[in-house]
């Protein structure tokens, strides 16, 4: 299983399972630079094929939510990563 | 009949056939029936760009531009989430908020465009909600069909029309084709309430998240926003009075668009032209050639003798004949080809004596658009919805949107029948 780590000077980011997706809720602590690369990631996935496999919900005060599909799980951890919001991203044994 | 009539006729039926059943893609279909038309000599090259009709491919273009270039800015995403908070987040009256909205997007941007950006935006909401996305996409489908219909730009078979016969200008439309529209759609609302009350419940928590958006963060950029609403708002101003100052409605929208362009900067320029949805313009000059295939061989005259024969010339016999003709080939078929086709029966008809084409004219646009809703493969944004919708894993079957499509079908064209007979035939 993909185990990530938070980077807690950036972001406090939690996770909810559902039946078919996960729900993340995403609250800057930094909006330099991290809003706009946060923008980035959803442009990202809004601009691609598929319209569902990344939901994003912004609410006031920087608080972002994400209802990320089972199968997309991984390319959205690793977007997060990708763009300095996670200090470190592993695979573990189940 | 003379050899290059029934090889016309021939060319014509392959081509529909094969854009009926979806095997090639329709574009190419009608782009190589079109090139045969030239090749066997029935149409010179210069007689087939004759019969382009490049006032509606310009008014397409011009439209797509302007709309897809304000889709970047988020505004469209905007609205439909200040609409559901509106709603305070309650599935039902999402339902109808989405609808309206998607009725009013067809009417003045088209209802192909309108379905593409309101299904992204409906696929959010529901899967916040938590609810079947399928009522709000099929209600959604059958608003895009009705607010189409109430102008010239809102569906292509108005935009034909509109761009074939002058008299026929943006204001026309409004006032012959609205008032049906309004009606229509305000008796769509509680229909669709009571066929989906039981199928779209949420919790009250659920309706809270919707409440706690904000949604003027979803406005990417401002400025350009601004810019796009001024000349969509001027561009809608052009349609208004493009009789007046004597020019097309073509031109209008495309300087609308090239005014945008100049505005945004040529950066834009490369991605809004790819954004053009290319082989639909190419399937329009497709079926023009075809179609003109039909004309110059006598087709089209002789088949509108017919039908002049078959109702005695009546005016009234002939508009319920091509209000019901078109209501239900529009179902089953593509209603551009078909209208294309009518078009130059009902002007030559005009020529054997029926003096008052009007009711005919409205009669054909009111059964093309209204008869999309009669099946999922009537009108185009009906596959496109079905389309998104299954890639999203949400399959729209054929039978389940005709279980709410085919009565709404039948319910809206005999009010348009009502309203065609009492207004201009009685």
């Amino acid at each position: 299983m993909l185990i990530y780590h938070c980077n807690e000077d950036v972001a406090i980011i939690t996770e909810t399972v559902n039946e078919e997706d996960v729900e993340f809720r995403l609250h800057l602590l930094q909006t330099e630079p991290y809003l706009e690369r946060l923008k980035k990631i959803r442009h990202d996935f809004e601009e691609n094929d598929i319209y569902t496999d990344v939901l994003f919900y912004i609410y006031k005060n920087h608080e972002y939510g994400a209802i990320v599909r089972r199968a997309y799980y991984v390319d959205f951890v690793l977007a997060l990563m990708k763009h300095g919001l996670l200090r470190s991203v592993e695979w573990k044994d189940d | 009949m003379e050899q290059q009539a029934i090889l016309a006729i021939v060319i014509f039926l392959i081509a529909y056939a094969l854009i009926i059943s979806e095997k090639i893609h329709r574009t190419i279909v009608a782009m190589i029936g079109a090139a045969l038309m030239v090749i066997f000599g029935i149409v010179s090259q210069e007689t087939a760009i004759h019969h382009i009709d490049f006032n509606t491919l310009g008014l397409l273009i011009g439209m797509m531009i302007i709309v897809n270039i304000t889709a970047e800015t988020g505004l469209f995403k905007f609205v439909a989430i200040w609409a559901a908070k509106k709603a305070k987040g309650r599935p039902l009256a999402i339902l109808i908020a989405l609808m309206l909205l998607t009725a009013l997007g067809s009417a003045f941007l088209d209802n192909v465009t309108t379905v593409l950006l309101m299904v992204p935006v409906t696929f959010s909401i529901t899967r916040q909600l938590r609810v079947n996305p399928l009522p709000f996409l099929i209600t959604q489908i059958i608003a895009s069909n009705v607010g189409g219909t109430a102008t010239l730009i809102g569906d292509p078979p108005n935009i034909m029309i509109g761009s074939a016969v002058k008299e026929l200008t943006f204001m026309a439309f409004i006032q012959n084709l609205m008032p049906i529209a309004l009606i229509i759609l305000v008796l769509l609302i509680p229909i669709f309430i009571f066929m989906f009350r039981k199928q779209i419940k949420t919790t009250p928590e659920l309706m809270q998240s919707i409440m706690d958006l904000d949604e003027k963060e979803l406005i990417t950029d401002r400025k350009l926003m601004v810019k796009c609403l001024t000349v969509l708002g001027l561009t809608i101003v052009g349609f208004f009075i493009h009789q007046l100052v004597h020019i097309e409605s073509a031109t209008v929208a495309l300087t609308g668009a090239f005014l945008l362009l100049l505005l945004t900067g040529e950066h834009m320029l490369e991605e809004a032209f790819a954004k053009v949805e290319w082989p639909t313009i190419f399937f329009f000059v497709g079926l023009f050639i075809l179609v003109a295939g039909l004309i110059e061989t006598g087709v089209i005259s002789t088949l509108a003798e017919k039908a002049i024969g078959l109702t005695g010339g009546n005016v009234t016999s002939t508009s319920m004949l091509i209000l019901w003709l078109s209501a239900i080939a529009s179902a089953f078929v593509d209603n551009i080809p078909f209208v294309a086709t009518m078009i130059p029966m009902i002007q030559d008809m005009g020529s054997m004596g029926i003096s008052n084409l009007e009711p005919l004219w409205w009669s054909l646009a009111l059964g093309a658009c209204l008869g999309g809703n009669g099946t999922l493969i009537g009108a185009s944004a009906n596959l496109i919805v079905a389309g998104m919708a299954a890639k999203e894993g949400y399959p729209l079957k054929f039978t389940q949107f005709m279980k709410y499509g085919f009565p709404i079908m039948i319910l809206s064209v005999i009010l348009s029948s009502a309203y065609v007979y009492f207004r201009y035939l009685m």
